[in-house]
């Protein structure tokens, strides 16, 4: 009785608003207790996450995500792919799409996307006369588009929780995340014929220029990627040198950013990020571990199992839950409160955990553009002064299309599965 | 309320310099030791280790802004459509709450600080092992801080109206 009370308490003060890491805390700490065990073993558990050497790529990626945020990488990048996209129908929307996606990869879906590049593309689409809620919808779409990408902050989180292989999980979001950009972009085309706007011509000296101007940050996903799927660099080793290169060419090559003042401020800012995430991840495997000790996944897995006999049922009912679960919570407690609960109980009906991860993950993409805590309808309601209930009118169809290529994505394991055994990695 | 304040201000601008160090620290190292590794073919032995302390004390030095910023991951779905005055009343208990749990935290870190001097441990250039985990039980204790200060921040609100929306 004490303990339902307890518990109903704990719960409540999350939906009350309170610090996810303080109620996570507050129930390994209690359940410790309980159990008589010293709480300072908590403590030797968050140790242990703390040093584990794949957590040193979460704060070098932010840093530089968001270092490059900051400084004129945005404009240099939209410029390429304009000079690139201009041509075709609703190109500007594409542009939108794949800078947004590239952009992502590196910021880890955090919002920064939308204020940093969707701040710059909004005014340039009603400007070039695409309709408002085409855009709006758009821009709010992109803002979690390229999740799936190296080296997202998600992907790596979801790794390190699961114990699956970071690089296995890199590979295995590079189709479906194509997936993704490549709907929306059929979408954005075919509405892109019917505005009927003025196309640009391509224009070689254009492509030229602007490819010259973003000559030392082009290379950046390039040689990540290729360093990481070539086993050359380890995920940690490919965020040493990309904050580090980051640093380097805001600073000394662009200058567009300054060292004692610009820098300071951008670490603050990133590294605040990192830390309420990283208390979450502190207490999580406390959590995780008294769940585990206390049997909850087998016994969700019995109960699951007398209702969902086939693995292609529980899909759909994972698929419903995720987007339940994106609807109240953020990627990261996600993450960690949810998956060491299915992943068990999807292994059991069968489902690659690589392959779960990648549905996971796309479930939680489009959680953030759900109501009523979609974490981008709100960003673009706040950065473009729109009514949150006008931001998601505006992105209902986005919502639609992606929710297909989820399906897709659910059903044939084959698109996260193929690409890691073609290159072989491990 | 104003020497609260000052308090809060002068904390934040320690970790904000703190955590530019530990950051810089991190960023210089793990990069100078992919270089030295794939030059020279060794890195510094104590160089990963040292990057992964740092990982740890720029992470509690962030998670302290945080709280002071309001910024730590929390369910607001159900308390964004409330008035402003409910919300300042149960950020007050939250920030209470999460207080709380931040001591509690600190104690549990302190316990697991006396026994790795106990065990007299060692992390790297005879440095014990203990002395990386400072950062933990001093992490909370700062966490702590902050939330109680907001919720007192907070209670003030509850009965001053702000901008008249009160």
């Amino acid at each position: 009785m004490e303990s339902l009370l307890i518990t109903v308490g704990l719960v409540l003060l999350a939906f009350l608003g309170a610090p996810l890491f303080a109620v996570f805390g507050a129930v390994s700490m209690l359940a410790f207790a309980a159990e008589g065990i010293d709480p300072s073993v908590i403590m030797v558990d968050l140790t242990r996450i703390f040093t584990n050497p794949t957590l040193v790529a979460i704060p070098l990626f932010t840093f530089a995500g968001y270092m490059l945020a900051e400084s004129k990488a945005p404009v240099r990048l939209v410029n390429l792919a304009r000079a690139i996209f201009g041509m075709i129908p609703g190109g500007l929307a594409v542009v939108a799409l794949v800078t947004s996606a590239m952009f992502t990869a590196f910021t880890g879906a955090s919002g920064v996307t939308i204020i940093a590049l969707g701040g710059l593309l909004y005014p340039i689409l009603l400007k070039e006369q695409y309709p408002e809620k085409f855009s709006l919808g758009l821009i709010t779409t992109t803002g979690s588009l390229g999740l799936l990408f190296p080296p997202s902050l998600p992907i790596i989180l979801y790794a390190l929780i699961a114990s699956i292989s970071i690089d296995k999980l890199f590979a295995a979001g590079i189709v479906p995340g194509v997936l993704l950009v490549a709907a929306l972009t059929v979408y954005s085309v075919r509405q892109g014929k019917k505005f009927n706007l003025q196309r640009h011509p391509f224009v070689w000296s254009n492509v030229l220029s602007s490819l010259r101007a973003a000559a030392w940050e082009l290379p950046l996903p390039i040689v990540v990627v290729a360093g990481i799927y070539s086993g050359a660099f380890t995920a940690t080793e490919a965020a040493a040198v990309t904050a580090f290169y980051v640093l380097v060419v805001e600073v000394f090559v662009y200058k567009d950013l300054t060292l004692f003042k610009d820098v300071p401020r951008v670490m603050r800012d990133s590294m605040t990020l990192v830390g309420a995430v990283l208390m979450i991840i502190g207490v999580a495997m406390g959590l995780t571990n008294y769940l585990i000790d206390q049997e909850v996944p087998n016994r969700l897995f019995e109960m699951t199992r007398t209702f969902i006999e086939s693995p292609t049922m529980f899909l759909v009912v994972l698929n419903l839950f995720l987007i339940v679960v994106g609807m109240m919570m953020d990627i990261f407690s996600a993450i960690i409160v949810v998956v060491p609960l299915i992943k068990p109980i999807a292994e059991a009906y069968g489902i690659n955990p690589v392959h779960l991860g990648i549905i996971f993950l796309t479930n939680l993409e489009i959680g953030y553009l759900t109501p009523p805590v979609g974490l981008n309808l709100f960003i673009s309601s706040l950065r473009f002064e729109k009514p949150v209930f006008t931001v998601v009118r505006a992105t209902l169809v986005y919502i639609g299309i992606l929710l297909a290529a989820l399906l897709v994505i659910t059903y044939v394991p084959a698109l996260s599965l193929w690409l890691g055994e073609a290159l072989g990695v491990k | 309320m104003r020497a609260l304040r000052a308090l809060s201000g002068l904390l934040t601008r320690i970790e904000g310099w703190a955590l530019v160090l530990f950051l810089s620290i991190m960023i210089v190292l793990s990069f100078a030791q992919v270089l030295l590794r794939n030059l020279f073919g060794s890195g510094l032995i104590w160089g990963d280790q040292l990057v992964r302390q740092m990982v740890m004390w720029t992470g509690f030095t962030g998670a302290a802004l945080a709280a002071a910023g309001n910024r730590h991951i929390s369910i607001d779905a159900l308390t964004k459509f409330l008035p402003a005055r409910v919300r300042h009343a149960l950020r007050v208990l939250t920030n209470v709450f999460a207080s709380v749990v931040c001591v509690y935290l600190m104690l549990a870190a302190w316990g697991l600080l006396l026994s790795e001097r106990e065990s007299g441990g060692e992390m790297f250039l005879a440095i014990p092992e203990w002395v990386g985990h400072v950062v933990i039980p001093a992490g909370y204790a700062l966490l702590a801080i902050h939330f109680l200060i907001n919720a007192v921040e907070n209670g003030r609100a509850v009965f001053i109206k702000v901008g008249g929306k009160g």
